[in-house]
This record gives structure tokens, C-alpha cells and sequence, in this order.
């Protein structure tokens, strides 16, 4: 993608870039930022979308009007809508797509444009990379549309850096061991049946073992690059990521910075 | 799709899920939790791509044994007795699948394979848009067959069929497309035998796709009755006769009982028959009438339970007699209609009654079916004579539709009174018979007898048969083509041409002896002894061979790029040499010869192309699939007029689709009257397979008449519904060029010239943009690149009419580089007036001549053929003012002159088509 190598350069050159400093940086919708912020929300659009129907509002619905914010945002709005001073990708969205429904005209202009217009290929970024978010109903049921908001966020972060250490091994040829082995990454060791999970694939055990290890420090690394490219700055990405841990561990959610 | 949003997938809150010991309840993937999973990142080591590729280099485990055929395993997403399901992704695609693979048989014989084989070929060939498409069926290196499908993204409906209970609304939609799609895989003889709420995916929007068409014996160990309920899944589905009668005996009444069981379950929250296990719910099924839907959920409508109980009879004769006739009831049900059975049991009371007095019952049947009146006699009963002379009235009633005139596209209202008096007034005479006259019976209209029409149409009028067709005026007087059909509208009874001096003629015509009355009568008597001509079946569908080869050429001609063409090509040469006789298989080979002729232009495959075609209206001129193809042919040579015809040939030989309509209205743009073109797609849209299939070419159409915002927006809609395809963009970047916005028409190609770097028609009009904008040394490089991959090719460019060669030449006289321009330039003459002897009245081409006139300065050819091409029907006065090829008669005063005459006669054609609009035909506007 052309935001990525764009990315890529510029972490070359010395400088850790991320897509939502890009966006910050420009301000206006200049092609570059643009193209990062479109990257940003290809990958994030189902927190919106759950946040949406959470609201209340069918399935199409909730589609078309997914649809539309996400244009809005591109084409250079988001900065306007949101708070000008600025904040994380994830409550910036979030503020954002709340004015969104408050403002009484998204739902007619939506309802006008008839959801022709398309941000999303719902069936295609479905297939690509699916999710399968399950949480227990009586959690799901009584969590606000914020809440819902965070843990599908979460879900989503998780989800991606899962999705990239799946291609990566893929790329290598080794797609068959990352689907027995990815089972295992947030596992305890004491848990893990090197022995059994060896004899499935063929090798030591040994082996295993050193290659979950492996497999467990990319991912690790995979997780922070992703979550790096929400904020601004690298010493923010351990703030987000317990800021979303403990989303996900309390009743209420946290006060969003 | 899910309710809350929160995954892709139906089964997102689940009661089931436990909770991590770290306190979260949410979780991902095969149960990995999400909280868990962060916090690893919260930890400090971390490997480098690079380092992490060294460890994998390291470890022996291949995928080979993930890679099948032409496919990368993503993940293992499904597992039946017998089959495997995987996500996965087709390697040159890129494009995700689901691939059902089979790890064993009951027998491993080469003839179980080839069977397995050409079942999932059949189901195959079903298109339907609530049917997950089969892509592929191959076979892997280990000799098991497998097949690519639609990856359906939501899941299926097994887990999410508890939250239909509370929607019973949205319950009936799903189930009545169900119902639909499994009615289209009846009438193309397949059916489906396992059908279950597992069985049923759905898109991400939410819609049914039914999956495992005829398959499912082979991926589900059905046949194991010995197993405990949960494993055996929900044996509540299968018709009781499915148990105890051989796979060839069962009949579609099968598939109607598990679709009565899904509705039951969506509705109730429970499948009708619950037992502790498969054989005791096999039983009870089998022995016990189903229960009562409101004893379960009192809250529903009677409808609905009078709907479940009919699909749930244990006789399978006293079901639906179609899954359409279901859907129909279904559809009734929302709209609030009456639903055509009854509970009162009346048609159960006479079939019991039957039962008892079956001597009785056969001679009322011979009665029905062999329509003689002279049998009445013989019943002493008056009752039973009533109802015999019902039987018998029923079985010849007709509802008479409009016809469409295919003068002028609409609706002949008139006709329909005309030709109900005639009939009304003949067939009585034959016989028993009821005819009812219908105005337009629903907003979505074509005139073209299609299925759903005649299906609306019959279910109005309560008739067994349907009568429509078209109407047009000829050198003769007035020509009708007419058309009988089954109520169900998948088939075709009786078709009948009649040309008439006069409309006022029509009696005598239908009262001659022989005449159309007895023809039409016979038609209704052969109906009721349900002989379904196996005629109109063509060759290649009854051999193996052909229709295998005929299927996958099919699928190929969708594709756009070379070998996709040659294949399609080859598979329709060999099912030509399998069926000799199939008239279809010709047709489409000539379309496939078209096809790949529009890709590089090569006069032997036109040759080609019109040699099977004629070869097929030889065998068969009667059928509409020969004039379908020379409809196409023509109009790629440019013989709009022959295109015309054979357009409404087909038509009037029965084409039902909409692709007909399509060409038609695309003639009607090339031949200068883009308002009845617009008037034409709109007939077409009204059944088109995608939102937008049109879109583009109306947008051509409102470009031509300077409607800009009414052409923008069709080609956004093309755009967006059809993004795999150029056009709509096309269409975008095309009109900033026609407003003379060179920098906007730029930036909007470039904006998406990625995407479709593919496509052939993407680099003229990048060339178009740099010739008018006066970048001539761009231009030029463009056109040569234009010009080397495809040196034959002297139409291909989607706007403007300009040849690759005529640019260049005008380019090359720009340098003053006058050896090779005026080389350049003899090439284009010969060629343009080679098809202007082909095509006299050919406006592009004669615009072309003009433009060659222009280049060389001769002014008064120029004009002359300017001239020509305007009274020939060229529109695109914009093009012209900005076209420099005609940069030396630009100044002059005439030519000026020509131009703003044009202007003013584009705008009468808008003013027409506005002014009629009002009228109220919903098929003007498209939008």
C-alpha cells in the first residue's frame, strides 16, 4: 500500500513515523496524509460500525451510515469535527463519529445518498481478514455503545497483529505452523504440550518450544508497530495498551484521555 | 450478519463463552483472549522481522500440505463427517475462497469420483443471487476433488437463528429468498436434500446464500443414524420420505419440507420435532403430524402457521407444490396480501376423500387432465361435475398482459383489451375457458415475460397461464409475437407469430382455422396433461460432455483478459463438436470469438463469429439465442440497423432477459437517440443481476445529452457498485474532459489508474485527455504504446472516435514530420472507408472520415462527412470542439455553424425525453 512504503522510508531515514503522526502533521487533506488516515480507518472501521449499531440502528443502516462517516473523515473533516486539541487516534474517532450522529442531517444524507456510495467493501475486508469477536452475552448486553467501542478497538489491534504474523509466516511458507501455533501465544508455557503440538507437526519438541518463543516475540513487536501507528509518539503505546487492558478488565469503563 | 455489530460473524454473544482466568470475556480467533493478548505486548523482548524469518528458516514444517491446486490455506474453518473446510486465498487472485475438500468415501471407485465431480459441476452452474457461487471444482495432487466457493463472511444461520424469533418479519424475507433460490436450482433439475439453517450463509449485509446444493451426501454423514443427537446436528430438516425413499425417488416436495422446518425453527425459537436422539426424531416426524406453530409461539399470525403446516406435511403431494409457490406465499404474507392456502382443510378433506374413492378420483383426474367435456356426463353427481367443470375452467384460464411495443419501448396498454375481447370471443367456442385482462400488475415491469413477472402475473389473476409479447409496426402492417406461459413462468407453453395488415384484423386472424384461438387452446389442453416439450431443451444441456464444456465457457466469458477468452473459446468449440445440434453452444462461441476479438482485433475471429452465429440461426431461427449473438456481432461492425433487428428478433422469439433490453437500448445510443436508449436501459435495470449493471452506458447517455449532473451520477453508481470494473470511472474522468477541466480529468485518472492498469480501454482515454489538453509529446507516446500492443485494432477506444493511428497522424503533421503522417493517414482512410462500405450509415465511422479530411486540411470533405455523420445520428458535439484533429477547419464559419445546429438539436432530444418523463413511466428515469 502506498501509505506503507511511504512508512517504510521514512523509518529507514532514522524517523519512526506512524500513520496517525502523518495525519496530525498535515492537517489538510494532502495526499499523504490522507492516504494514511484512509490506511487508519480501512483498519478500524468496525469499532465504528459496532458502536453504531450498539446506537441502535439496523445492520444496513449502520452500514451505510458507516459508509458515510468514514468519507466525511476522509475527505478532510475529522479534524474540524473532533477536539482541536488534538488526542489518540481511537478517542479522536470516537469524538468524531459522536458528533456525527448528533448532528441531525448525517442520517437524512445518508438516507439521500441511499449507502451508494462505498468506503467499505464489507464482503472483501470481511474475507480478508475476518473477525470472530466473541464475548459473553451478559457482558455484551448491559456494556454502553463507548465500551463496546474500546473492546471492539481492542479486538481489532489484536486482530491485525494476528492478521500480519499470519501473512508473514505465510510469506515464508510456514501458514500451516502459524495456525497450530498461534493457539499458544498468550498461553502460559505450563500449558502448552510441546510434545503433543510436535508430533502434530513433525518436529522436536524442542523445536517447538524455540519457535513459539520466536513467534511470541514478533507478535509482540507486530502488536506495539500497530498500536504505535495510533498515537503520536512511541513512548504512548504503553499508555494506550493499558488503557485498553483495563477496558477490557473493569465493569466501568476508564476515563478516555 | 451479527446484531450488536461486535463481529463479522452471527454468533457473537454467546452463553457459552468462559471467561479468562485474567477476568476479561471477550476473546478472538479459537478462543484467545483479547486482554491477554495485549498485555503480551506490554513485555519487552520483541523480534525483528528479519530475525523472525531466520527462525522460521530454520524450522522443517512446509506448507505444502497447505496448498491446494491453485490455493494457499489460510485456516481451517470447518469440519463435517466426511469434508474440510478452509479459508483460503487463490495464489494469482489474491481473491479469498472457502474450499471444501473430501477426506473419504463410501466408495473410492473412479465412477463415485466422476460422479462427486459432475454433481458439484451442477451445482456450479446455478446463478442465483441467494446462492454462494461455486467457483472452481478441481482435483488435488492426491486425486480428491475439491471446490472453491464464496467465502460468506457472515457465517451461517446456525447461530444466529435464535434471533430471528423476535423479527418474524425479517424471519419470512430470508426464508422466502431461500425459498427462491432453492425454486431456481428445481427448474435447473437440482436439488438440494439437506437444506438446514447450517446450510444457509450469509453476506456481509445480511443475505442468504444457500450452500452444498446436492453435496451435502457427500460432506455429511447423514446416513449415520446411529449417532446421539448433537453429533448427528438437527435431523429435524430431512422429510420423513427421505429416510425410507431411495436418492432418485425424492422429488423438490423434500427440499419444501426442510424449508417449512427452518421457518418453523426461525419463528419459534425450535425445530418442529425435538427427541433425545436422530432416530427418535426421524420417527415422529414420520409418524405424528408436525405441531401447531402458535401451540409453540402463540403470539404468531394463523398465516404463518397455515404456511409451516403446509410445508410440513408428511404426504409429500399435500405440500407446496414448488418452493416458488412458497415463496410466493411468503411474499403475500409481507405484503399483507391473502396467502393462497387455506387452514380450513378443504384441498386435505378432497385429497382424504380421494384416497377412499380412488376409481372416482382417477376418472374426475382423466376429466382435468384430458379436458373432455364429453366425460362430465358420465358423472352422475352434481358436485362432482361443479367441481370437475371448475377443474377444467381453471386449467384454461389466461391473464392477458400488456404488450410491449417495440417502436417505441413502452407498454401497448390497448393491446391488452384488443386481444382479451378476441380471445373471449374464440375460445369458448374450443371450450371451457376464463380470460382476464391485467394493466401493468407491478412497479418493476419489463413486458418481457421474465419469471417473476409471469409468476406476479398469474398470482394476481389467479390464472394457470399467461399471456404476453410484443408488438411492431413492419413494412407489412403490424407484426405480434405471442406468448403463452406457465403460471409458474419457467416455461414457455406456446409461441406464436402473427403478422396482420391492421390492428383491426386481429379477430379474423385469431378465428382462421388453424388460427391462433385452436393453437392456443391446444397449447392449455397439452398443459394439463403436463407435457412439458422436452424440445425446448437445448443439445447441449442433454449430453454430459457438452454441458460441461458449455458451463465452464460460460464462466470464462465473464472474465475480460485474453486467455480467458481462448479458453472460453475452446470449451464452447468443444462442446459445439459434442452437440452438434445445440444451438446455444453456437451462440455463445460466436460471442466468445467477439469477445476476444475486442481484446485484439483479428478479422478471422468476425469471420468466425458470424459463421457460427448464422450456423445457429440455421439450426434454429426461432430461437432467440442466434439473434442475441448477431444483435452483438452487428453491433461491434458497426451495422446498427441489422443490430436492431435481430435485437428485437430475439425479443420477439422470447428472450426474457434483460441483457436483450441492454443491447437493444445500446444500439438505439450508437444510432443517435440516446433519449429512447434511456428509455430502454431503464426497462433493463428494472431486472438487472447487480445494482448498476447499466449505469455506465446511461451515463453515456446523458453525456451525449449534455445531462451532467444526471451522467455523473449514474457513473458514480457504476463506480461504486461495480468496482472491479472501469467504466463508471471512465465515464467521470471523461466529462472533466468534455468541460474542457484537463488538470481535473488528470488527477481524477490518475486518482485510480492503478486499479485497473488491466483494462484496455484505460490508456486511450488517458491518451484522449493529453491530445485534447494540446500534450502533444505525451500523446504521442501514449498513442504509440496504444498503438504497438494492439496495431489491428482501430475501434477500441471508448470515446471521441479517435483511432490510435489518426492521432498520431495528426501528431505527426504537428512536428511536421509530413512522410509519416501522411503514411498514417492513408491507413486510416483505407480502414475507415473499408467500414464505411461495410456500414454506410455508421456514424462514428463517418465521423472518423471527416476527422482524416480535417488532418489533411480538406475542408469541404471534412464537412461533407461531418454532415453525414451528424444526419447518421454523432451527438457529441463537445468532443468535436475540442478534438484537434479538426484544429484546420475549426475557423471555419460552416463548420461553426454545423456545430451549434447539433447543440440545438441535442437539446430538443433532452427536452423530448424530459417532457415525457411526467407521464409517469417509472421505466424513464433509471433513478
Amino acid at each position: 500500500m502506498n501509505a506503507n512504503a511511504a512508512l517504510k522510508g521514512d523509518r529507514q531515514n532514522g524517523f519512526v513515523t506512524t500513520r496517525w503522526s502523518v495525519v496530525l502533521s498535515c492537517g489538510s487533506p494532502e495526499e499523504r496524509g490522507s492516504a494514511a488516515l484512509a490506511e487508519l480507518c480501512r483498519i478500524y472501521w468496525r469499532p465504528i460500525f459496532a458502536f453504531i449499531c450498539r446506537r441502535g440502528y439496523s445492520v444496513t443502516d449502520a452500514q451505510d451510515l458507516t459508509q458515510d462517516f468514514f468519507l466525511m473523515v476522509i475527505e478532510g473533516n475529522l479534524l474540524q469535527l473532533a477536539d482541536p486539541c488534538r488526542g489518540r487516534f481511537r478517542s479522536l474517532l470516537l469524538k468524531a463519529m459522536q458528533n456525527f450522529l448528533i448532528d441531525s442531517h448525517a442520517w437524512r444524507k445518508a438516507q439521500k445518498r441511499g449507502g451508494k456510495i462505498q468506503f467499505v467493501c464489507w464482503n472483501e475486508w470481511m474475507a480478508e481478514a475476518p473477525s470472530q469477536l466473541s464475548i459473553h452475552t451478559r457482558e455484551a448486553e448491559s456494556w454502553p455503545a463507548e465500551k463496546i467501542y474500546d473492546v471492539r478497538w481492542a479486538a481489532t489491534v489484536v486482530e491485525r497483529a494476528l492478521h500480519r504474523l499470519g501473512e508473514e509466516c505465510e510469506s515464508r511458507g510456514r501458514r500451516r505452523m502459524f495456525s497450530v501455533l498461534s493457539k499458544y501465544l498468550a498461553a502460559e508455557r505450563s500449558d502448552v504440550s510441546y510434545v503433543a503440538i510436535g508430533n502434530d507437526l513433525g518436529v522436536s519438541a524442542d523445536a517447538i518450544k524455540r519457535l513459539l518463543h520466536r513467534l511470541r516475540d514478533r507478535y509482540r513487536a507486530i502488536l506495539r508497530e500497530e498500536v504505535l501507528q495510533t498515537v503520536e509518539s512511541a513512548a504512548e503505546v504503553d499508555e494506550e495498551i493499558r488503557y485498553l487492558c483495563a477496558v477490557l478488565a473493569t465493569e466501568e469503563p476508564p476515563h478516555a484521555q | 450478519m451479527n446484531i450488536a455489530g461486535l463481529s463479522d460473524f452471527t454468533g457473537n454473544a454467546s452463553d457459552e463463552a468462559p471467561k479468562c482466568e485474567c477476568g476479561s470475556a471477550a476473546t478472538v480467533s479459537v478462543g484467545l483472549c483479547v486482554s491477554c493478548l495485549l498485555r503480551c505486548g506490554l513485555r519487552a523482548e520483541a523480534a525483528t522481522e528479519e530475525s523472525f524469518a531466520e527462525a522460521l528458516r530454520q524450522i522443517e514444517i512446509r506448507d505444502s500440505d497447505w496448498q491446494l491446486g491453485n490455493y494457499q490455506i489460510l485456516e481451517e474453518i470447518g469440519r463435517g463427517g466426511m469434508g474440510v473446510i478452509y479459508r483460503a486465498r487463490q495464489r494469482h487472485s489474491g481473491r479469498i475462497v472457502a474450499l471444501k475438500r473430501v477426506l473419504s468415501y463410501h466408495s473410492d471407485s473412479h465412477e463415485t469420483l466422476t460422479r462427486f465431480r459432475r454433481e458439484a459441476e451442477a451445482a456450479a452452474s446455478l446463478d442465483h443471487a441467494n446462492i454462494l457461487p461455486i467457483y472452481e471444482v478441481a482435483m488435488g495432487e492426491d486425486g480428491l476433488p475439491f471446490f472453491s466457493m464464496k467465502f460468506a463472511p457472515g457465517g451461517s444461520l446456525l447461530p444466529a437463528r435464535t434471533t430471528y424469533r423476535a423479527r418474524p418479519r425479517q424471519a419470512v424475507q430470508l426464508l422466502a429468498k431461500v425459498a427462491r433460490a432453492i425454486e431456481h436450482a428445481h427448474t435447473a433439475g437440482i436439488l438440494h436434500r439437506d437444506l438446514k439453517p447450517g446450510n444457509i450463509l450469509l453476506d456481509a449485509r445480511g443475505e442468504p446464500l444457500v450452500s452444498d446444493f446436492g453435496l451435502a451426501k457427500w460432506l455429511d454423514a447423514t446416513s449415520d443414524l446411529t449417532r446421539t443427537m448433537t453429533v448427528f446436528g438437527t435431523p429435524g430438516y430431512i422429510a420423513p420420505e427421505q429416510v425410507r425413499s431411495p436418492a432418485e425417488m425424492l422429488t423438490a416436495a423434500v427440499d419444501v419440507y426442510s424449508l417449512g422446518a427452518i421457518l418453523f425453527e426461525l419463528l419459534s425459537g425450535r425445530p418442529p420435532f425435538v427427541a433425545e436422539h436422530a432416530i427418535a426424531v426421524i420417527h415422529q416426524a414420520a409418524e405424528k403430524q408436525a405441531p401447531r406453530l402458535r401451540s409453540v409461539a402463540p403470539a404468531l399470525s394463523r398465516d404463518l402457521e397455515t404456511i409451516c403446516a403446509r410445508c410440513l406435511e408428511r404426504d409429500p403431494r399435500a405440500r407446496y407444490q414448488s418452493a416458488g409457490v412458497l415463496a410466493e406465499d411468503l411474499e403475500r404474507w409481507l405484503e399483507d396480501r391473502p396467502i393462497s392456502v387455506r387452514p380450513v382443510c378443504a384441498p386435505v378433506r378432497l385429497w382424504r376423500w380421494s384416497r377412499r374413492n380412488r376409481r372416482l378420483a382417477v376418472a374426475c383426474a382423466a376429466c382435468v387432465l384430458l379436458g373432455a367435456v364429453a366425460a362430465l356426463r358420465q358423472l352422475q353427481s352434481w358436485h362432482l361435475e361443479s367441481a370437475v367443470r371448475k377443474a377444467v375452467l381453471a386449467a384454461h384460464s389466461i391473464a392477458v398482459l400488456p404488450f410491449l411495443n417495440l417502436d417505441t419501448g413502452e407498454m401497448a396498454n390497448d393491446m391488452t383489451a384488443r386481444l382479451g375481447k378476441a380471445l373471449r370471443a374464440e375460445l369458448p367456442a374450443l371450450g371451457p375457458a376464463k380470460i382476464v385482462e391485467l394493466p401493468i400488475p407491478s412497479a418493476k415491469w419489463t413486458g418481457t415475460g421474465n419469471v417473476d413477472e409471469i409468476r406476479i402475473a398469474a398470482g394476481q389473476a389467479d390464472t394457470r397461464a399467461v399471456l404476453s409479447g410484443t408488438v411492431r409496426h413492419s413494412g407489412r402492417g403490424v407484426r405480434l409475437s405471442i406468448h403463452l406461459f406457465r403460471e409458474t413462468g419457467d416455461d414457455t407453453l406456446g409461441q406464436w407469430l402473427l403478422d396482420v395488415g391492421a390492428i383491426e384484423e386481429l379477430p379474423q386472424a385469431l378465428r382462421r382455422p388453424g388460427g391462433i384461438a385452436a393453437l392456443l387452446y391446444r397449447a392449455l389442453d397439452a398443459r394439463t396433461h403436463a407435457q412439458k416439450g422436452a424440445s425446448n431443451t437445448d443439445a447441449a444441456m442433454v449430453d454430459d460432455v457438452a454441458r460441461g464444456y458449455f458451463n465452464a465457457g460460460r464462466a470464462l466469458l465473464d472474465r475480460r483478459t485474453i486467455p480467458d477468452m481462448d479458453r472460453a473459446i475452446n470449451c464452447f468449440e468443444e462442446a459445439v463438436r459434442a452437440a452438434p445440434a445445440s444451438v446455444a453452444a453456437r451462440s455463445y462461441l460466436a460471442l466468445a470469438y467477439l469477445g476476444r476479438n475486442f481484446l485484439t482485433a483479428n478479422p478471422a475471429h468476425m469471420e468466425r463469429a458470424f459463421a457460427v452465429a448464422n450456423q445457429a440461426l440455421a439450426l434454429d431461427s426461432h430461437n432467440p439465442a442466434p439473434h442475441r449473438a448477431l444483435c452483438s456481432l452487428y453491433t461491434s461492425t458497426g451495422q446498427f440497423e441489422q443490430a436492431l433487428e435481430h435485437g428485437l428478433l430475439a425479443l420477439e422469439a422470447g428472450d426474457p432477459s434483460e441483457r436483450a433490453l441492454g443491447q437493444i437500448a445500446f444500439v438505439w445510443k450508437e444510432l443517435g437517440h440516446p433519449e429512447k436508449a434511456i428509455r430502454w436501459f431503464g426497462k433493463a435495470k428494472l431486472s438487472e443481476r447487480q445494482p448498476a449493471d447499466y449505469d455506465a452506458l446511461l451515463g453515456d447517455c446523458w453525456m451525449l445529452l449534455t445531462e451532467d449532473d444526471q451522467a455523473r451520477e449514474a457513473y458514480r453508481a457504476a463506480a461504486n457498485f461495480h468496482p472491479d470494473l472501469p467504466e463508471g470511472w471512465l465515464g467521470l474522468c471523461h466529462l472533466q474532459l468534455l468541460n474542457g477541466d484537463f488538470a481535473g480529468a488528470r488527477m481524477l485518472f490518475r486518482q485510480r489508474a492503478g486499479e485497473y492498469q488491466a483494462f484496455h480501454t484505460v490508456k486511450p482515454l488517458l491518451a484522449q485527455i493529453e491530445f485534447f489538453s494540446r500534450n502533444f509529446a505525451e500523446a504521442e507516446r501514449l498513442y504509440r504504446e496504444i498503438r504497438d500492443a494492439d496495431p489491428r485494432g482501430v475501434g477500441l477506444e471508448q470515446y471521441g472516435a479517435i483511432s490510435s493511428a489518426s492521432a498520431l497522424a495528426r501528431l505527426k503533421f504537428a512536428t511536421g514530420d509530413l512522410v509519416s503522417g501522411n503514411q498514417l493517414l492513408k491507413q486510416c482512410l483505407a480502414s475507415d472507408q473499408a467500414q464505411v462500405r461495410v456500414s454506410p450509415h455508421n456514424a462514428e465511422v463517418l465521423y472518423r472520415l471527416s476527422a482524416d479530411e480535417a488532418i489533411q486540411g480538406n475542408v469541404a470533405m471534412s464537412l461533407q462527412f461531418l454532415r453525414n455523420s451528424i444526419a447518421a445520428g454523432w451527438l457529441d458535439y463537445r468532443s468535436t470542439r475540442l478534438d484537434p484533429r479538426f484544429d484546420q477547419v475549426a475557423a471555419n464559419p460552416e463548420f461553426q455553424k454545423l456545430l451549434s445546429e447539433l447543440a440545438a438539436q441535442v437539446a430538443g432530444l433532452r427536452t423530448a425525453l424530459t417532457s415525457r418523463s411526467p407521464k409517469g413511466e417509472n421505466e424513464n428515469s433509471a433513478r
